[in-house]
């Protein structure tokens, strides 16, 4: 069952990644232009995102982490909160670049 | 105002540079007693590569600091601050993707089996074949930074002093060279951890200095353009600095080749007392050191280019000759010495930093070579059975032989032509594709077979340096992914590399799985402990037992230490209430320590412990030897803290 389940699933994800990494990058450009800053942003997080959702799937799904052994879950909640961290310190960073004006007036 | 075009238009007085020198000299004579001090700590080569396993997480991390700092950090991105601006830190703060794959799969499995060198897993996983390939590769990744940073420090030496590169790369390779040679990995971590704390020392004297000089933070945030307070770039103009080609090329195969291949930074790690230890040293790099370290090699760009502004602006900053900066691959010296008001003593510390930069990621690179010369080379290929003292010996000849290769390199690297940043990113985006792929499928998908293995590296490796005639190739990966159409690919070559590794890794294995599934078993059997799916047989591996992963807490003042003979090497008892506090079974695996925190673990080791009778809650007993090989030193108390 398992091995039925996984010959589905893992061409399902390789498609899914294909479709992912075409569509999404143009679909930023389209909405908000090559140059804006968002753009970069939302670039970098969100394939850099999907790649680190896939690496918490697969230390899960192996057992590589466990939850509820040894220090495994409090190590996964650091994994996650890190992510979040710099994904909001970037996200202040761009605000705070955006919004308080230049002296010289040159952007 | 001052057109500066090279340091020599500094104008410094004779006066200035003897100043300077003095300074830069007393620095490299501390840093060297620091280092022929730790020698004492070599007994046998797992204690010159890597201290014995048994050093508290932040002994490792700090002097990550200074590893991951190189002497091209300074120059490299103070000129990329001041030409796009806090962008700079892109390829500092974008590693965060890769640390699951990293704390989870690849430190647990090459911590557990015992690996000694990146080759080394490709013979356990794969087969002896598989092993070279990757030697190859590797050997070519280290020389190239070892290379690298000495040709950039003979730059610095050149433009500053007026010394040839001749004369100063030799000088300084014999230094560093010595170090090593003597004193081995504890030497490189404790030397790098003095030049870590310089390091940051001397980088906050210019930060600070030159937002005084703008008139505050304020200033320096108000003055600075908005393209230049961003912390992205666009997402492709600039082919040699864009966010999609930095996020396939640097967060990607970059943080895996750093994380996974760099033999230096895998000793680091591998010299950590356990698992949980590495991944706080790890955590702990990439959250808090690399963030601060991008500030320290960047920030004097950025206020480069706020000074710059304010004095076109406002005609000139008060207190301050006014300069303009043509050739901004110096824009971290200029600026240095500008806003420290042209002190050379503060100027002279600065350049010590500089100077420390280069040291450290050097001397790690060359302990490290040294590693994979002696278990990859000389031990299986040349002499099998030979005792420590041997092996040690062997050692330091290999880290000298490491030295001369890596002067002798410089000679390439002063015929190329570009900026430091485009010479470096050519280079590491040719080299890595390959190995890290094969090492990524080999870790986490045990199908991956040796034959796939072995093929998909060279066709990887091949395919990739063929790119650099043909980039023509990469065009339609580019277009795919939204990346920088532009011909010239720096990044974008690395994820084609990758892209062909992996294809022809996953379809050699398939074909082969499917027609052959012997084989396949075979490989399956040979991959146990090796792989993110077999871990456990990994730990149970390691410890020689089950492991016990109950959470207890540490021993302390374990003052009365008992002589006692009868029990094995590296076998400790204690009292059963020490052990419920552990909560320890006979035959776990623990960890003995000096008490005292400052020592990061130098003086103690892994002992398996079992309960004693007759033991009060501050004793515990050893043989003389399990005393001794720990360094521990009687009178001091010890602490004790369960592995698993």
């Amino acid at each position: 069952m398992s091995k039925i389940k996984s010959s589905v699933l893992i061409p399902f994800l390789i498609i899914f990644s294909l479709v992912y990494i075409y569509f999404y990058p143009r679909f930023l450009i389209e909405n908000l232009g090559e140059g804006n800053p968002w753009t970069s942003y939302l670039y970098l997080y969100g394939f850099g995102g999907y790649f680190f959702l896939i690496g918490l799937m697969l230390i899960t799904k192996t057992g590589a982490c466990q939850f509820g052994r040894g220090q495994d879950t409090k190590w996964f909640v650091i994994l996650c909160s890190g992510f979040v961290a710099l994904m909001s310190l970037h996200a202040v960073w761009i605000y705070l670049a955006l919004s308080i004006p230049v002296k010289s007036g040159v952007n | 105002m001052k057109d500066l075009s090279s340091l020599k238009d500094l104008g410094l007085e004779t006066s200035d540079t003897i100043i300077i020198g003095v300074v830069v000299l007393v620095f490299i004579l501390t840093v060297r007693a620091f280092g022929s001090y730790f020698a004492r700590f070599n007994n046998n080569i797992n204690d010159f590569f890597f201290s014995g396993q048994r050093f508290s997480w932040w002994l490792p991390a700090a002097s990550m600091v200074a590893t991951g700092i190189g002497s091209y950090s300074f120059l490299k991105y103070s000129e990329q601050g001041y030409n796009t601006g806090m962008s700079s830190t892109m390829t500092y703060m974008n590693d965060w993707f890769a640390v699951p794959f990293f704390v989870f799969g690849w430190l647990p499995i090459i911590y557990f089996s015992r690996i000694k060198s990146v080759p080394e897993y490709f013979e356990r996983r794969f087969n002896t074949l598989a092993r070279y390939i990757a030697l190859a590769i590797l050997l070519a990744y280290m020389f190239f930074y070892i290379g690298y940073n000495f040709f950039t420090l003979g730059l610095v030496f050149d433009e500053l002093f007026g010394i040839s590169q001749m004369y100063s790369i030799p000088l300084i390779g014999i230094f560093i060279g010595a170090y090593v040679t003597f004193g081995g990995q504890t030497a490189v971590i404790f030397t790098d951890l003095f030049q870590g704390i310089m390091l940051y020392i001397a980088g906050f004297i210019a930060v600070f200095a030159g937002i005084y000089a703008l008139g505050g933070f304020s200033e320096w945030w108000g003055w600075l353009p908005e393209t230049h307070r961003l912390p992205f770039v666009h997402l492709t103009e600039n082919p040699k600095f864009n966010t999609a080609g930095l996020f396939w090329g640097e967060a990607l195969a970059g943080s895996i080749a750093f994380g996974f291949m760099n033999q230096g930074f895998l000793m680091r790690y591998l010299s950590i007392k356990s698992v949980d230890e590495g991944r706080k040293a790890a955590f702990f790099n990439v959250l808090i050191t690399l963030p601060v370290s991008a500030i320290i090699v960047g920030a004097v760009g950025w206020i480069a280019k706020a000074l710059v502004m304010k004095q076109a602006a406002t005609g000139g900053i008060v207190g301050y000759e006014s300069f303009e900066i043509t050739d901004t691959f110096v824009t971290f010296l200029i600026v240095c010495w500008t806003v420290v008001k042209q002190n050379p003593w503060v100027f002279g510390f600065v350049l010590s930093a500089l100077l420390a930069a280069l040291m450290s990621t050097t001397d790690t690179l060359i302990n490290a070579c040294a590693a994979v010369g002696i278990y990859d080379l000389y031990k299986p290929l040349i002499k099998k059975d030979a005792d420590d003292a041997h092996y040690l010996k062997a050692a330091r000849w290999v880290s000298v032989a490491t030295t001369i290769i890596g002067m002798l390199l410089v000679i390439w690297f002063v015929n190329q032509d570009g900026s430091l940043m485009s010479i470096h990113y050519k280079g590491i985006m040719i080299i890595i594709p390959a190995i890290v792929t094969t090492i990524f499928l080999g870790a986490f998908w045990r199908r991956f077979t040796p034959l796939a293995a072995c093929v998909s590296m060279i066709v990887g490796s091949v395919v990739t340096v063929m790119t650099v005639w043909s980039p023509e190739w990469i065009d339609w990966l580019a277009a795919y992914v939204s990346g920088p159409q532009n011909g010239k690919y720096y990044y974008m070559r690395a994820l084609y590399g990758m892209l062909i590794t992996g294809t022809v890794g996953v379809v050699i294995t398939l074909v082969q799985n499917w027609f052959f599934p012997e084989s396949a078993k075979n490989n399956f059997e040979r991959s146990d402990g090796l792989t993110i799916c077999t871990l456990n047989k990994a730990m149970e591996n390691y410890k020689g037992g089950k492991p016990n992963h109950e959470i207890g807490v540490k021993v302390y003042d374990l003052s009365n230490v008992k002589f006692d003979e009868s029990l094995a090497y590296n076998t400790v008892a204690m009292s059963s209430a020490n052990m419920d506090l552990l909560k320890a079974n006979d035959a776990d695996l623990i960890y003995i320590s000096d008490q005292r925190w400052h020592l990061g673990g130098l003086r103690s080791n892994h002992v398996k412990v079992f309960t004693g009778k007759g033991f009060d809650v501050n004793s515990i007993a050893m043989s003389k030897k399990t005393f001794e090989e720990a360094y521990l030193i009687e009178g001091k108390p010890l602490t004790a803290e369960k592995i698993f």
